[in-house]
């Protein structure tokens, strides 16, 4: 039996049909089932948590529907727990909404993996002509036509979610949920309506919204956000994208990179560095690549004001802190990348007394995941000190379901974790950066092995490789350990993935050596890398 | 430029300095110099090296280059271009052609992801004159490394003469070295004419890089990976292919899983597949080729042989397996055993059974593979001349890639053999199929499967088994992890990538 893919999870046909049935059906039955099922399982359960299921209305209530608040009910679920998840989207400052499933699935990973994907192909058009394909005229791309195939297949996971959630037998709760006490939760629906519900644990996952620079007048008024660039009834046309990376914000670099794709032109104002946070070579050679495949950037610059001319045109006025001089230009929209904020308005944690970090806002949490107030965990991007990442939060909402539920011990491992930005050029990493790796170990107790190799796709398309690049940063002595790899190249996201396991597993640089290449792929030349930085020699591969 | 500007840096080491001394008077000719240290042939004294290698494909190349470095005195025999099969009728065009093929798929997906791309056509004469020229400027970098490397270049056929040492001649001219590596790869099995009347009409693999224009009608013949490429290929670029095999499926040598879906792929990506089914006649017509096929399904034991034929084929390709290039070698002679199919027997350490004569790559018709012959050659040079005793190929987990239409990756035990090894109650299967989210958007549709293979309690994971988009890339890596001998738990403890396919191999259940 097939079952398709949906981003962040996988189902099966034939469920899928079941439980569209019984979702058709209406409400009664599921819950009929699901009351059954609890009373069965009380009887196998301890003593203890039979109390809890009579004292409490569940065993846990979620409040967030996104990646990690999803798998965490789930996983509660199949083992037993009676289970709640609040979901409820406050609409972006454009009226932006969207469905169950949380950033990732609406307004992060799924619609800009798809819109990179379109800005591939524009890519591909070019490459396909040296390939000998006479395709006459210039290729003109249709937003609405993308947009509209991307939102249906949102749509459908949103769909999707609910249906596993009817499934595992995850009450689904439309409403927006604050906290009343550790172990009292307050919902209000969209009609205004108020309910509470008691539970004994409580999961906080409400994860984060993009933030607006509200020192820039005109930027909320005139700008737009990742809530809403994947949701514009029509091209965002001329577009700047402008980003300010004093957080990890690849969001900029993503979407200015498919919005070149297909063929916007597209300008990306950086106040600073890109990529902040990653390894800064890597960086440089993602924005050479992209500089060259036509995203303009303008560097070190900030925006003063956006004003909307009679137009329609939105007119930006910046600074070039380089030469401390002001500049204006038209464009079409102005997409804002500043960074993200926990979403945590709306849940009355200062009544609760629970300990923030005051500068991000974020919930300060411990290696399980607990806040200051007992019963009461959080984790995903809300989580202070968390990385903002779909799977990190799949794998710890999971692993905490497993501790509350009583049937494991094992904290999540935030060490460890693999990356992928899907700008033109994928980079993807795992572990420290070089400069990391410098702090830590010094930069005489390194070895680091690098290579620039051309992708043989590229050959013949005769396009540039200078930017396919991989380094392997190896501790220097002993076995040589590596601290840290990191891949630039098309189809990064795919070639990390299983070098992320060997690093899992403690690989070492004779480890990639001793592994037989894969030939001609882009992914063998991890295991060919042989010139060190430190021989100064001409890191470039020839021949085969 | 690179290339060049290194080779006027490259000092000339002790040897040629003096050689070069000793012939200053022939220094107007290069080529002197070089001729000059071949044996004189009234002689029949012959020149002698460190390191002979005769062939110079990916193994004997990379085990020259190797020895080289370490201070060999070196020499590769060649009778064709530098580079080998891999290099001119091998990996790197059938990449290129693979590549020009993944255009064509796009091309149907352009429109589902809004662009509007219409009216196109595709020249095989522009593709063909770039890759052509790609693998010419190759053939080219070869040459400069070897100049580089100062390894003497030998052009023509190599024999294996009758005196007492080891000794190669080339156009009249001897060699000999105490240590001589046989690397001389394959070639593409063909039928006679006498097996299969007009069997010469068709080509092989060899002839498919030659086509000068996209054949309008193809029949491929083979069930291995090279026929499926073929197929696949041609099919894509727009050839009407028809795939004839002898059995039921297609690349039978792999997990079954794979097996069954390349098979299954191949007939919806629109390759007409003959089953249980060979080519018995061929003849030429005025329209093309006439080739005449028997069917008969082994398991309906009472059914006549089907007579087909399929008509205006203009590209008949046998891909039927590959043999060891060793003819005119005389390797009888010389005391080197092969096997029933002609590959020269060696140990674990690239020995044949004449001391001093070693072999390397397809000529030993195990694990036919570019990477795999370099790693060996350069294992065989580290241990010849670094007195690395213990420097070896483990030849076990090596990954392959086959760029069929989706790719396949595969490294490891199959489930079959993992069974047959260690027994089916110690052996766990994981698997899961799912459409990779590129087709989310598209009409066009193509499944990625993905299969572990696990043995014993620790579950450790000894076979990766895979076929859908992206998948060649994807293996590397979980090549390297499996080699360090990982577990599924350690498969399970690994973050995710996310939105990617292999992403699916650590979240399994």
């Amino acid at each position: 039996m097939w079952s398709i893919k949906l981003g962040c999870f996988c189902f099966d046909l034939n469920s899928f049909y079941l439980s569209t049935l019984l979702y058709l059906r209406g409400q009664f039955l599921p819950r009929v089932t699901a009351a059954l099922q609890a009373s069965f399982s009380s009887h196998s359960c301890q003593y203890k948590s039979l109390t809890s299921k009579w004292k409490y209305d569940y065993d846990l209530v979620v409040i967030g529907g996104g990646s990690g608040g999803l798998a965490c009910s789930k996983e509660a679920a199949q083992l037993g727990q009676k289970v709640a998840v609040l979901d409820y989207v406050e609409p972006s400052l454009k009226g932006t909404k969207w469905g169950l499933g949380g950033t990732c699935v609406n307004v992060g990973c799924i619609p800009k993996k798809l819109m990179h994907q379109a800005g591939l192909l524009g890519t591909a058009v070019k490459d396909a002509k040296k390939y000998g394909w006479q395709i006459p005229g210039p290729i003109q791309h249709d937003w609405v036509t993308m947009a509209e195939a991307v939102q249906n297949h949102v749509r459908s996971l949103n769909w999707g979610h609910r249906v596993q959630l009817q499934d595992k037998k995850v009450k689904y709760l439309n409403i927006k949920g604050s906290l009343v006490n550790e172990h009292t939760v307050r919902g209000l629906t969209k009609a205004g309506k108020e309910m509470t519900m008691t539970a004994k644990n409580i999961v906080i996952a409400t994860g984060g919204r993009p933030k607006y620079p509200t020192n820039v007048p005109g930027a909320m008024e005139h700008g737009v956000t990742s809530d809403d660039i994947f949701w514009l009834k029509k091209s965002p046309g001329k577009t700047t994208a402008r980003l300010l990376t004093w957080c990890l914000s690849d969001v900029a670099l993503e979407c200015a990179g498919f919005l070149t794709g297909i063929g916007l032109d597209t300008t990306v104002m950086v106040r600073s560095i890109a990529l902040r946070g990653f390894d800064q070579q890597m960086a440089g050679l993602v924005t050479d690549y992209m500089e060259a495949y036509g995203t303009k950037f303008a560097w070190e610059c900030i925006p003063k004001r956006v004003e909307k001319l009679s137009s329609g045109a939105l007119q930006v006025t910046w600074t070039d802190t380089k030469a401390d001089q002001e500049h204006k230009d038209t464009y079409d929209s102005v997409l804002w990348a500043v960074g993200r904020a926990p979403e945590t308005k709306a849940l009355g944690l200062d009544k609760l007394g629970m300990q923030l970090n005051k500068e991000t806002g974020k919930i300060i949490v411990g290696a399980d995941e607990s806040t200051s107030v007992p019963n009461i965990y959080a984790f995903g991007d809300i989580g202070e000190g968390r990385p903002e990442l779909t799977p990190t939060a799949i794998k710890a909402g999971k692993l905490l379901a497993r501790r509350l539920a009583g049937q494991s011990t094992e904290l999540m491992n935030y060490d460890n974790v693999p990356t992928t930005v899907f700008t033109p050029l994928e980079y993807g990493c795992v572990g420290l950066s070089e400069e990391e790796a410098e702090k830590r170990h010094g930069k005489d107790g390194l070895e680091v092995f690098h290579a620039f190799y051309k992708p043989l796709e590229f050959t013949v398309a005769e396009r540039d490789a200078n930017q396919c690049y991989l380094k392997v940063v190896c501790e220097r002595g002993g076995d040589q350990r590596i601290l840290g790899l990191h891949f630039t190249g098309p189809n990064a996201g795919e070639v990390t993935q299983g070098f992320a396991l060997g690093f899992q597993c403690g690989a070492t640089y004779s480890h990639l050596l001793s592994t037989v290449g894969i030939h001609p792929t882009c992914a063998e030349e991890l295991t060919k890398v042989n010139i060190t930085k430190r021989s100064g020699l001409d890191a470039t591969v020839t021949g085969c | 430029m690179a290339i060049l500007i290194q080779l006027t840096r490259t000092h000339t080491p002790s040897w040629f300095t003096i050689k070069k001394q000793l012939f200053s008077t022939f220094r107007r000719h290069e080529k002197t110099i070089r001729r000059s240290m071949a044996s004189d042939p009234s002689t029949g004294e012959p020149t002698r090296f460190d390191f002979l290698v005769i062939g110079g494909g990916s193994g004997g190349l990379a085990g020259a280059r190797r020895a080289a470095e370490l201070g060999a005195k070196t020499a590769v025999i060649e009778n064709h271009k530098l580079g080998g099969t891999c290099v001119n009728v091998g990996c790197v065009p059938k990449k290129v052609m693979w590549n020009a093929a993944v255009h064509a798929e796009y091309l149907h997906d352009h429109s589902d992801y809004g662009f509007d791309v219409e009216n196109v056509r595709f020249s095989w004469e522009t593709l063909k004159a770039k890759r052509d020229a790609y693998v010419s400027h190759l053939n080219r970098i070869y040459r400069n490394n070897l100049d580089k490397a100062k390894i003497q270049t030998i052009h023509g056929h190599a024999t294996f003469t009758n005196d007492p040492e080891p000794t190669v001649e080339v156009n009249g001219r001897k060699y000999t070295a105490p240590h001589i590596l046989i690397a001389t790869g394959g070639q593409p099995s063909v039928l006679s004419d006498a097996e299969v009347p007009g069997a010469h009409l068709g080509i092989t693999s060899d002839g498919f890089f030659e086509l000068e224009r996209l054949p309008k009608r193809s029949v491929i013949v083979g069930a291995g990976y090279i026929a499926v490429e073929m197929a696949g290929i041609l099919s894509t670029l727009g050839s009407k292919t028809s795939l004839v095999i002898r059995q039921t499926g297609v690349l039978r040598n792999f997990d079954a899983f794979i097996s069954t879906n390349c098979t299954k792929e191949l007939q919806n990506t629109g390759v007409d597949l003959w089953k249980n089914s060979q080519v018995t006649s061929v003849s030429k017509k005025d329209s093309g080729l006439e080739v005449t096929i028997v069917t008969k399904d082994p398991e309906k034991k009472n059914d006549e042989e089907k007579i087909s034929t399929i008509q205006e084929v203009d590209c008949l390709l046998w891909a039927i397996g590959r043999q060891p290039n060793t003819s005119g070698l005389n390797l009888t002679e010389l005391g080197v055993d092969t096997d029933e199919r002609g590959h020269i027997v060696v140990d674990e350490f690239q020995n044949t059974s004449r001391s001093g004569i070693y072999a390397v790559g397809d000529v030993c018709g195990k694990a036919l593979l570019t990477p795999v012959a370099i790693a060996a050659g350069r294992k065989l040079a580290h241990r010849l001349f670094e007195n690395k005793k213990d420097s070896k190929l483990d030849y076990s987990s090596i990954p392959t890639v086959v760029f069929s239409h989706p790719p396949i990756g595969t490294v490891g035990l199959t489930e079959e053999e993992a069974v047959k090894l260690k027994g089916k109650e110690n052996v766990k299967i994981y698997k899961t199929s799912f459409t990779p989210m590129y087709y989310a958007l598209t009409t066009r549709k193509s499944p990625c499967i993905m299969k572990l293979v696990c043995v014993g309690k620790e579950e450790t994971v000894m076979g990766l088994h895979m076929q859908g988009l992206g998948c060649d890339e994807m293996l590397q890596g979980f090549a390297v992890a499996i080699k360090m001998g990982a577990t599924k738990a350690d498969f399970d403890r690994t973050v995710a990538i996310h939105p990617t396919s292999s992403e699916e191999f650590v979240t399994m259940r």
